[in-house]
């Protein structure tokens, strides 16, 4: 797992969306198992702008890029290119 | 023989049929918890919406119009029809009515200032001498896009900029526009309680599921006659009991923005008789075939639809939930 992978990672369990125990795969759902609603993913957003300087025009703001580790990461390294 | 039927169902006709039966229905329900409740009247908020229209008219028809007491509750940003159609609807069933502004409470908790402060570090260009604003979440049908809030700015009647929320603006500013809501309840209970009367609630199905309703807002009530009935039922009662046109052909709103916001911009995202006809199917287990002869969806719509329907209701479990008691004698 890359190292945008791990840094999202670290923020769930750091704002306790999964145990510090836990781990995910990189193709894991964040909705579907019950890990994020959608308040939850607003704050990832938010987080991701912050961390990564970066804004995410509104039709990336799909299911798809935000519903596992590696839409996240494949968004994040397309918007930081 | 029973798959056949399930599989020409015509959810329209199912959520259209029989009105006259429900109708009675709920008009016994209305009388029994009332009696129940040892109540001699309903009061209920009045906001020139369909579904208090429908609830107003049913507690009138099945308690006589003089144990029925209607509440206009505007404030400073309601739309002036709300007030105006609210009054009417009063008026033409022959029930006492009062208006009572919540501006004032509003006023006092600072509401309307706390809500300018995040319009305008949300959108800088900002200016309440000019725009009126109006909170929106993208089309889903048609963009598929998640629930991302936004505020919009509209100048003449047009939209002139859009600013995604944060997080932590979004929720600061549900909690000071909910205020609005559990500012009605307040007083509705002080006027039934004086009255010694039920407050009637008008939440419909569609939004008890999707939980589109304020905790102890306009969800704090003793009854509510219209929450096992989908939107587009409440469309056919208000025809069957001849509910003012123009409050039909209204689009449903909280009516909470300065720019009159419909629930299909901000709460369903697609328009109400495909929300309705997903949400039957979804309580009646219909195989996807049926959906998509129903709603001329495709199969990939539909299923995203329900996966988006599914992460609304896991997110408003909580608006629903009464509050969890630890039984400790048991």
């Amino acid at each position: 797992m890359g190292q945008i992978m791990n840094d999202i990672l670290d923020y769930l369990k750091d704002n306790s969306f999964i145990d510090r125990e836990s781990s995910l795969n990189s193709s894991d759902s964040l909705t579907q198992n019950g890990i994020m609603d959608s308040i939850g993913l607003l704050e990832l957003m938010d987080h991701i702008c912050e961390k990564y300087s970066i804004e995410i025009p509104e039709d990336m703001l799909t299911p798809e890029n935000f519903d596992s580790l590696q839409g996240i990461n494949d968004l994040i390294v397309k918007l930081t290119k | 023989m029973q798959i056949m039927d399930e599989l020409n169902v015509q959810i329209v006709d199912k959520l259209n049929g029989d009105i006259e039966n429900l109708s009675l229905r709920l008009r016994g329900f209305i009388k029994d918890q009332v009696s129940g409740f040892k109540k001699k009247g309903v009061v209920m908020g009045v906001s020139g919406g369909i579904d208090s229209a429908v609830a107003l008219t049913l507690c009138v028809r099945e308690l006589g119009k003089d144990n029925v007491y209607g509440l206009l509750l505007p404030e400073k940003e309601s739309a002036p029809s709300s007030k105006t159609l609210g009054a009417e609807v009063c008026e033409s069933l022959g029930v006492a009515y009062e208006e009572v502004s919540i501006s004032p409470i509003l006023k006092s908790l600072d509401i309307y200032d706390k809500k300018e402060q995040i319009i305008k570090r949300t959108c800088p260009e900002y200016d309440s001498g000019i725009h009126k604003t109006s909170l929106v979440l993208p089309d889903f049908l048609n963009q598929g896009l998640l629930n991302v809030p936004y505020i919009k700015l509209i100048k003449d009647g047009e939209e002139v900029a859009k600013y995604r929320l944060k997080a932590k603006d979004y929720l600061e500013l549900i909690g000071l526009q909910n205020v609005k809501q559990r500012s009605r309840m307040i007083v509705q209970y002080m006027y039934a309680e004086k009255m010694n009367y039920a407050v009637c609630g008008t939440t419909n199905k569609t939004e008890m599921v999707l939980g589109q309703f304020v905790k102890y807002g306009d969800g704090g009530v003793d009854i509510e006659p219209l929450a096992d009935c989908y939107k587009t039922q409440v469309y056919a009662l208000a025809k069957y009991l001849n509910v003012n046109e123009a409050i039909i052909q209204r689009p449903p709103s909280a009516d909470t923005w300065s720019h009159y916001t419909s629930d299909q911009d901000f709460y369903w995202r697609m328009p109400i008789h495909i929300m309705d006809q997903l949400l039957y199917a979804w309580e009646h287990e219909l195989p996807v075939e049926v959906i998509e002869k129903n709603t001329e969806l495709s199969r990939e719509t539909i299923l995203k639809a329900q996966r988006h329907i599914d992460r609304i209701k896991d997110t408003t479990e909580y608006v629903r939930a009464v509050p969890p008691i630890c039984y400790v004698g048991k």
